[in-house]
């Protein structure tokens, strides 16, 4: 029996990361590769990075003969997580205003377009250039491939996947790794916003949506109106990974956000729990590892509740960086307003570290040993946190069965569900 | 044929209320006093008014062949004096009767006996007393909570004066031996009654289960099975929760009809009667054979041992913590913290906290919380303040 042909279409990808999408990505192309034919095409690739059985084809290197496909071999994703240059200026690494950008033109001759994406921006003020552009070459360049079905990532690939399917009548699946409703709420449903039309018409066109969760699920069908019929929830999953602990003895206990500071992640919410709890509990420091458009804000809730020396702002965290917090961190802490799901929890819990994660969150699904509430429930975020700084049996509980939790989460099993969905469209 | 003992448990818990962290050191009430009077109102209106009623016609109608045994908590007895004095009335009522048998327990339906001596003592001495004082009944039998058992506990017993303990049956303890007979404890000081936990869970469990291959069960099926077991010297030991009827089970499910059916049917045998445990006791047999649970068992889950209430990090911490603090509790020796100290030793709490039954349909019809973090995490935080009220000597 010959291997289905995947036509995968992504954006974030080793070295280029922002957020959960490159990371869920590789692990599943990775996983999908052992069962299906995978082409992946995205809009830079690295040539010192590739995948076995996998080709990639980055747009930075489109027109250059011989250099579209790139053979390597395969690195440990610990190596492709560097995240490579972060400038300054890059405060904002998913601008949540991509939504009411303008209407841009694609890109025609190969320079500009290899120049297009030869930033270590993956997003950035010309997104939407960047989307028609990819629209527009991708979609040629598919119909000199060989596939039996489109797989696309986020509403970023979602103007090319849809074009694809109507040229060459293949079937489309979308994978919802997080929607513009998750990012910036009710807002996203106003008329002028392009991303909420983008992935409205993408679920709409698509044969089969996999969301990462049966959460993001429900909110593609509150908010997008999505029949039912179309879903198939496949859940990220985690690589082993080496840990560590790093004993702490600042004499404060330590808590994690590790995240954008962004409506999306909850950061006021955080500092209502982080003032409820220092009431009570001062031998206490919040961690935050994270940039985005609510740090000023996010700061000055701090000043006004007269808690600033209870913070740390750390920034945006190299992956070895953010290891060496996890190792050391006692309680990882997620008050996500809309988390389709999650991947960092997992990395906190892979680290040992016990995860308080709002009820409004993906990965609450596959962490059954996680605390839980909802995200504007800040009296139950501190008395979940105190119970985990005070109370010893607790966590050893939750670490044990985490353990068992984690190990049951594999890209294999993730990339096997894919499959059947694949077999669901006959191909 | 063999005589008939049923048995039944009567527990309700002071569950605790909702105790957030910052309620330490400011708020010293517990209890969850709107949710404990509405369960304990339900229960009585589904279950034991109900029953009460139905067990004493039964007993009228029979003309005194019919007899039962309850247990009832001191937690329980309690509340229903504070809030159910009908519920006491119906259940003297079926006291005078001379066909019901009331048996001894933990006042608290607590863990002492597996934690603290000292204070199983009081606890069993204290609900001697309450059943003394409101139901007016003695007697010579006891059963542990939730039929917790070790050999040991047989000492215990015999040091108290106590004849016979009820305790859960399977081969593990019985060995060869037929479960339908009186057993006698490692020490021979004390007669055991192991529960037949195949036909009790006939009634107790599978009788709603419409995958089960009996069902619907009828009160004369039930009957010829009972009838089947010949040794005339034996008994059969159906212990179940009384809320059994109408609560677990509810009265749609037929419960109420089987159990009215059920004494004519197994009477229609001539032979057949019913014994209450101290009825039993009053049998002369040379050498019964020896009842065996080196470690601790009950009649919970399928593994029939204490793993519900004693498994986990946070069952030990807890357990660990409130068992520590009886130097102290005894010290100050003020009859109000003695008694918070005892509602908080009640084994409900800390089944709540298991997680390897979390999802065990059982198990989650028993508790009010929505995990057995949350359940540690409340315990903890009224823990806490208890130790504070302690350590200022209030």
């Amino acid at each position: 029996m010959t291997k289905t042909k995947v036509l995968m279409l992504g954006w974030e990808f080793p070295p280029v990361l922002t957020g959960g999408l490159g990371t869920a990505c590789y692990g599943l192309v990775k996983a999908l590769s052992k069962y299906a034919d995978v082409q992946l095409i995205i809009p830079q690739a690295d040539r010192n990075q590739t995948l076995e059985n996998v080709s990639i084809k980055g747009l930075n290197y489109y027109g250059v003969t011989g250099e579209q496909s790139i053979e390597l071999p395969e690195l440990p994703l610990e190596e492709y997580a560097k995240v490579k240059k972060v400038p300054a200026e890059f405060s904002n690494p998913y601008p949540v205003g991509i939504g009411f950008a303008k209407e841009a033109k694609a890109l025609v001759s190969p320079e500009a377009i290899r120049a297009l994406y030869s930033t270590s921006e993956p997003y950035g003020p010309n997104i939407m250039q960047k989307v028609a552009t990819y629209a527009e070459v991708v979609s040629r360049m598919a119909l000199e491939m060989d596939f039996d079905v489109i797989h696309a990532h986020d509403w970023i690939t979602y103007p090319a996947a849809v074009k694809i399917k109507e040229m060459t009548g293949k079937p489309l699946v979308v994978h919802v790794h997080s929607l513009e409703t998750d990012r910036v709420g009710e807002k996203a449903k106003g008329d002028w916003n392009k991303v909420y039309e983008v992935e409205y018409k993408g679920m709409s066109k698509a044969d089969r949506v996999i969301p990462v969760s049966r959460y993001t699920q429900e909110c593609a069908m509150t908010h997008y109106n999505i029949p039912e019929e179309k879903f198939y929830p496949v859940h990220n999953a985690i690589d082993p990974a080496e840990t560590f602990r790093i004993p702490n003895n600042s004499g404060e206990k330590l808590v994690l956000f590790l995240g954008r500071v962004t409506f999306q992640k909850g950061p006021e919410f955080m500092v209502e729990t982080a003032w409820k709890l220092l009431q009570v509990y001062p031998k206490v420091m919040f961690f935050v590892a994270g940039v985005g458009d609510m740090m000023d804000e996010l700061k000055k809730k701090v000043l006004e509740r007269k808690i600033d020396h209870k913070f740390v702002f750390a920034g945006f965290l190299s992956k070895s960086n953010v290891k060496k917090v996890l190792a050391q961190a006692d309680v990882y802490f997620m008050p996500s307003v809309s988390e389709p799901f999650g991947l960092s929890a997992l990395e906190a819990a892979q680290f040992d570290v016990p995860c308080v994660i709002s009820k409004q969150s993906g990965v609450a699904e596959v962490l059954p040993n996680a605390l839980n509430a909802d995200f504007w429930d800040t009296e139950s975020f501190a008395n979940y946190i105190y119970g985990l700084l005070n109370y010893e049996g607790i966590r050893e509980d939750m670490i044990s069965k985490t353990r068992k939790d984690i190990a049951l989460l594999t890209w294999d099993d993730s990339a096997r569900d894919v499959m059947e969905v694949y077999e669901s469209l006959g191909v | 044929m063999a005589a008939i003992c049923f048995y039944f448990q009567v527990h309700q818990p002071y569950r605790l209320k909702n105790y957030s962290f910052f309620k330490i050191g400011k708020d010293h009430a517990y209890e969850a006093t709107a949710q404990n009077v509405e369960i304990l109102n339900r229960v009585s209106d589904l279950c034991y008014l109900p029953a009460n009623a139905m067990m004493y016609k039964l007993i009228q109608e029979n003309e005194g062949r019919f007899k039962i045994t309850y247990s009832i908590t001191g937690t329980c007895i309690e509340q229903l004096h504070r809030h159910r004095p009908d519920v006491i009335d119906s259940f003297r009522r079926l006291a005078e009767t001379g066909c019901v048998e009331f048996l001894s327990e933990t006042y608290y339906h607590s863990l002492a006996s597996l934690y603290s001596p000292t204070e199983f003592v009081r606890q069993v001495k204290l609900h001697e007393k309450a059943m003394q004082n409101i139901l007016g009944v003695k007697t010579k039998v006891f059963r542990n909570t939730e039929l917790m058992y070790q050999n040991g506990l047989s000492d215990l017993l015999d040091e108290m004066g106590y004849k016979m303990v009820l305790a859960e049956g399977g081969r593990k303890f019985l060995g060869a031996e037929s479960a339908n007979q009186i057993f006698q404890s490692k020490n021979e000081k004390t007669k055991v009654l192991p529960r037949n936990f195949i036909l009790s869970d006939d009634i107790a469990f599978r009788f709603s289960d419409p995958t089960w291959s009996e069902y619907p069960l009828l009160a004369d099926t039930f009957a010829s099975w009972l009838h089947n077991v010949e040794d005339p010297n034996g008994c059969i030991n159906l212990f179940m929760d009384y809320e059994t009827f109408g609560e677990h089970r509810k009265q749609e499910t037929g419960i109420f009809d089987f159990m009215k059916h059920l004494p004519k049917q197994i009477l229609k045998d001539k032979k057949a009667h019913f014994a209450t445990p101290s009825d039993l006791l009053k049998i002369k047999k040379t050498k019964p054979p020896v009842y065996d649970s080196p470690a601790w068992s009950s009649w919970a889950d399928a593994d029939k041992d204490v793993s519900a209430w004693t498994e986990d990090h946070m069952q030990r911490d807890a357990l660990r913590k409130i068992y520590a603090l009886e130097p102290v509790v005894l010290k100050l020796g003020k009859p109000d913290i003695l008694d918070v100290w005892g509602k908080l030793q009640t084994s409900d709490h800390f089944y709540y906290m298991s997680t390897r039954y979390r999802n065990d349909a059982t198990h989650q019809s028993f508790t009010h919380y929505n995990s057995p973090y949350d359940a540690y995490l409340n315990f903890m935080n009224v823990l806490s303040d208890f130790q504070g009220i302690l350590s200022s000597g209030l």
